[in-house]
């Protein structure tokens, strides 16, 4: 489904991200954890066409996307769900949720992911006419996975969803991200701290220092004692 | 007293159409953070153009001059984006190089209106004429025509703004642009949209006002500045505090110009926002520390 080869990318000067190389196959989810700081961020946003590479492919269905400009990936169902969220604080909820239907193979199907929306995160219902500036952290956050859902994605890039949430919040999106993957989409997922979505993933790499300090499926990770040490803290 | 009333009509009037003008301006920014400096140019092609067809080449009908002039302000405005603006989105010190940019456009539209037109004032004739007796109250019909002119664009831009797919992706790009390209909106598409409705709601604002002042190749710097004011003393990205900002601006044109002169209305104009900036340092309505 997603292929990114060699790519490497810069901020100015300053190399972000490493010579990185990573799959994602049709309906799995895939998790990359790292320290804060180590690129992760900056390599969703490369994906999803808010970065360009300096060098590197980026395969999607077997066609290169790199460069291409956000929307054209967009429409291709590549969607990020950014940490920082990017909602639009005047807009209602629900004016939040119908931009998320802004592509056009999504506009077809609003009314059906409205609802899909809205049986995952029934508390996005009742907020339907607020405006998002007003909503709490964990309420925005909710708008900010179901506006990604309501663009049709076929892969989601989620950046640290759980990222300054309660942990029983924590725990809940986890579990819609798993029921994502089981109905079919392909995630990849970007978090600090591994916690219980480690164990729920099919894929893990490490990131450190914008490169790849491991990749190995979700058994290899949870016994390598180095791994479990430095980046899972678990002793 | 009845005198002071038909004042007020004619201020609230004006106040419609400066609404149209600052509006666009304040769009080209808070969308496209273009601080256009050619906007008052804009707001002279306009007139010039209507003047062209209504008067100088032509006799049509006022209805026939907007149907055909505010489409071209339209595609003048795309046009402009698409060839001098577009460019400069890909530099780092894009906010200063816009500014000197369509500086330098200004000074090419006008010169070219210089060259075309020549240097004397001209002016646009009322839409109609003759004056209807409402209770008491003498009020022109061409004081009617703008009212209705401009009060049919405004809600027809409200309803654009609110309701359209391509309105509410514009304030979209306004409230946060890497949120509206996260959810698959076409940035420089949006751009170049909301630039020439910019130009359209100038070049409207300029068929309008015509009538009540002399046209001349820089007479729209004026304009640009009135534009600035409303949209400082509302409170910059405040649809609603341009709104209130337009009307007092425009009453108060209307009261001084009757008692004074139309010489001392942007000297008003200035005390005005100077007594608003120092009782709401932000304006009427922007608030004092905008987040996201």
């Amino acid at each position: 489904m997603l292929e990114v080869e060699n790519i490497n990318a810069f901020y100015g000067e300053y190399q972000a991200i490493h010579d990185i190389s990573l799959k994602v196959a049709e309906g799995q989810l895939v998790s990359i954890f790292g320290p804060n700081g180590h690129g992760k961020s900056t390599l969703l946003k490369t994906i999803c066409g808010l970065m360009k590479p300096a060098s590197g492919v980026i395969r999607f269905d077997g066609h290169e996307i790199q460069g291409l400009p956000s929307h054209k990936l967009v429409e291709m169902g590549i969607v990020l769900i950014s940490e920082e969220r990017h909602l639009f604080p005047e807009m209602t909820v629900m004016e939040n949720l119908r931009l998320g239907a802004y592509a056009k193979p999504a506009r077809k199907k609003e009314s059906e992911n409205l609802e899909f929306v809205f049986t995952m995160f029934p508390k996005l219902k009742t907020l339907a006419k607020k405006r998002a500036l007003s909503l709490s952290g964990g309420e925005a956050r909710m708008l900010a996975i179901g506006r990604g859902l309501m663009s049709n994605a076929k892969f989601l890039a989620v950046d640290e969803p759980s990222f300054g949430l309660a942990p029983i919040l924590r725990v809940q999106v986890f579990e819609q991200i798993v029921a994502l993957r089981d109905r079919g989409l392909s995630i990849l997922l970007v978090e600090q701290t591994t916690g219980d979505i480690a164990e729920m993933s099919d894929y893990i790499y490490l990131l450190e220092d914008g490169r790849i300090a491991f990749s190995g499926s979700t058994d290899q990770a949870l016994h390598d004692d180095a791994v479990r040490k430095v980046f899972l803290g678990i002793t | 007293m009845r005198e002071f009333i038909e004042v007020l009509i004619t201020g609230i009037t004006i106040g419609i159409v400066y609404f149209l003008v600052a509006v666009g301006f304040t769009l080209c920014y808070g969308v496209g953070r273009v601080l256009n400096y050619s906007y008052g140019s804009f707001f002279t092609w306009g007139a010039y153009l209507a003047w062209v067809l209504a008067v100088g080449y032509s006799k049509l009908n006022y209805v026939l001059v907007f149907v055909i002039v505010l489409p071209i302000m339209f595609f003048l405005g795309v046009a402009v984006d698409q060839v001098l603006i577009r460019p400069l989105r890909k530099r780092p010190e894009f906010d200063f190089s816009v500014i000197l940019v369509t500086l330098g456009l200004a000074v090419f539209l006008d010169n070219l209106v210089l060259v075309i037109f020549g240097a004397r004032t001209k002016s646009l004739p009322e839409f109609l004429t003759g004056s209807v007796k409402l209770g008491g109250f003498t009020i022109s019909w061409q004081l009617i025509a703008m009212f209705i002119f401009a009060l049919v664009v405004a809600v027809v831009l409200f309803v654009f703004m609110a309701r359209t797919r391509t309105g509410m992706s514009m304030r979209a790009v306004a409230q946060d642009p890497t949120g509206a390209r996260i959810v698959g909106i076409p940035l420089f598409r949006v751009f170049a949209v909301t630039f020439g409705i910019s130009t359209l709601l100038c070049g409207a604002g300029g068929i309008l006002l015509a009538p009540r002042f002399f046209m001349t190749p820089t007479g729209g710097w004026t304009f640009l500045v009135k534009a600035l004011i409303i949209v400082i003393a509302g409170g910059l990205g405040s649809l609603r505090g341009t709104l209130y900002a337009s009307f007092m601006l425009g009453i108060i044109e209307a009261i001084v110009g009757w008692k004074l002169g139309l010489l001392w209305v942007m000297p008003f104009w200035f005390l005005v926002l100077f007594l608003v900036l120092l009782v709401k340092p932000a304006g009427l309505f922007g608030a004092t520390a905008r987040k996201g």
